[in-house]
């Protein structure tokens, strides 16, 4: 096997993995303390990497000051949908969620598509350094790297919050019983607020990353990766920040080298997503929690 | 008077559970509330700690009016549940529980406080580093009561704490509780184990089917031919 090729896939896989799990993040926090699939995440991910061409192009934003902008108007979006949509159904029934989610990620698909017109968009010229190197014959940008190393920041990051933090410690209480937390002198409402917003900063940041290594955004880019991220927070178990980040890279892992060395053996490309679908769905009938998930108990 | 609920009157749906109930807790006593399954004990608790809201009557707690209050506005004033079941978060250690019930609090005062309860409880400063899941229910209890002393509640309710509990623990629980109580907390305490909760209270209260049907003394409650009959099995 030639080494050279496997290791060059290996950073293609890590960039498109790290790139799903950022994403994946958001759907698992939501659920975590919600037991809530938040259907529109995937369109916040879209409208993150938008606020970043807007950051940059009419702003002229550098890429870092773009991403932070972003970030923190994206994170303020997720807690926005949250107040106004979902939190006046907190007591009804999972389907009118659910459909209010799908809902609000159709308001944000057509809403962006309104403002800003079918022409697809991305980042002007010289956003990021896209230096191209090589070492020991493996082809490298710098726009991998910077993903690659950005998104496991973030993601220590996050698992720092929500191991290390009080609010993080509210979080995982909440997710394991939302009945007690209150009597801890804790609101619940700020808890979900802090939830939403660092899922989708996460995302947005996930929208801009996106953007730089696949430079074609459309309103609707959201739909097909929010899909796939939030199979793969399935897989990896959903409600566990690590589940995702391992799902997330396993997803990219599964269809890079599909791609990479099906090819070999006369399966065509187009073959990638059936392929990576089924492999997930053995996973999920191996372990229908997924791969860090434990099955809720029900407590008396 | 710290706690003086008037009237309450609450309905879970179509139920209606409290019927008119009114009672008071005086500062530094141990008041109970007694009765069967049902009784609308716990829907008393819940309403009090801001759990559930009232559809009428008054909820003074040091003076001001708590109903309707949401429960994490109403533990801010000091009034603490340790709800029924303990509720403890399993998939947090006793360490990290102790922690978000000093939620408000700063480093130094958290640590005192957590320090008073392992004072009063040293087995959960043993298993400080364990998930709540891991103990035993005695030791879930002791985390529950230690959690309510940490959000800083000088008013603490307490919704059947020797529940599942082997009688010897129970016995241990309570000897903490009067302790407690000695140290300036007051208690209202809602037991089916209305033996042990006359033992350790003041004063107490009879409640069936959502009314107070007797009220006193704790002793004179205990010799009280119905209360003998109804849940002392004599």
């Amino acid at each position: 096997m030639d080494l050279t090729f496997f290791v060059q896939q290996l950073f293609n896989a890590l960039q498109l993995g790290s790139l799903y799990a950022l994403i994946a993040l958001g759907y698992t926090m939501v659920y975590g303390v919600l037991l809530l699939i938040n259907f529109a995440h995937g369109d916040i991910f879209m409208v993150g990497a938008f606020l970043g061409v807007f950051a940059s192009m009419v702003l002229g934003l550098p890429f870092v000051a773009a991403l932070i902008v972003s970030m923190l108007l994206t994170g303020l979006l997720g807690v926005t949908i949250e107040r106004v949509a979902y939190k006046p159904l907190r007591h009804a029934s999972r389907l009118s969620v659910v459909i209010t989610a799908l809902g609000v990620g159709l308001l944000l698909e057509n809403g962006m598509l309104a403002l800003t017109g079918a022409d697809p968009r991305s980042y002007p010229e010289g956003f990021i350094n896209t230096t191209s190197f090589s070492i020991a014959g493996v082809n490298l940008t710098s726009v991998k790297i910077i993903i690659i190393v950005l998104a496991f920041v973030l993601f220590f990051g996050l698992y720092a919050i929500v191991q290390r933090t009080k609010w993080g410690m509210a979080m995982r209480a909440i997710s394991y019983d939302k009945f007690a937390v209150p009597l801890m002198g804790v609101s619940q409402n700020q808890i979900i607020s802090l939830t939403f917003l660092l899922g989708a900063s996460l995302a947005a940041a996930g929208g801009i990353l996106w953007g730089t290594a696949f430079p074609v955004l459309s309103p609707y880019m959201g739909l097909r990766v929010g899909w796939k991220a939030f199979i793969a927070a399935v897989v990896g178990g959903i409600g566990d920040i690590r589940g995702a980040m391992l799902g997330g890279l396993l997803l990219g892992f599964i269809e890079i080298y599909t791609v990479a060395y099906g090819k070999d053996i006369g399966i065509t490309s187009t073959w990638r997503d059936p392929i990576v679908f089924g492999l997930l769905l053995i996973i999920l009938v191996v372990r229908p929690t997924g791969l860090f998930g434990v099955a809720r108990r029900q407590k008396v | 008077m710290l706690l003086s609920v008037r009237d309450l009157h609450v309905s879970y749906g179509n139920i209606h559970a409290v019927h008119g109930v009114s009672f008071e807790v005086e500062e530094g006593e141990i008041v109970t509330l007694i009765g069967a399954n049902g009784a609308g004990k716990s829907t008393i608790l819940n309403t009090v700690a801001g759990l559930q809201a009232p559809d009428s009557g008054a909820i003074e707690f040091k003076g001001a009016s708590i109903a309707g209050r949401s429960a994490h506005d109403v533990v801010k004033l000091g009034l603490a549940l340790v709800p029924e079941g303990r509720r403890i978060f399993g998939n947090l250690t006793v360490y990290e529980n102790l922690r978000l019930a000093g939620f408000q609090l700063d480093a130094a005062e958290l640590s005192r406080r957590i320090e008073r309860v392992y004072g009063y409880f040293p087995r959960l400063q043993e298993r400080r580093g364990q998930l709540g899941d891991t103990l035993s229910g005695g030791e879930q209890q002791m985390l529950a009561v230690g959690r309510a002393l940490v959000t800083g509640g000088n008013c603490m309710l307490l919704d059947e704490p020797s529940m599942g509990l082997a009688p010897l623990l129970v016995q241990q629980i309570f000897e903490i509780l009067a302790e407690i109580n000695r140290e300036g907390v007051t208690i209202l305490l809602v037991e089916q184990n209305a033996h042990m909760a006359l033992k350790l209270a003041n004063r107490g209260y009879v409640l069936e089917t959502g009314n107070i049907v007797l009220a006193g003394a704790s002793r004179e409650l205990a010799q009280s031919p119905d209360v003998q009959r109804a849940y002392l099995g004599g």
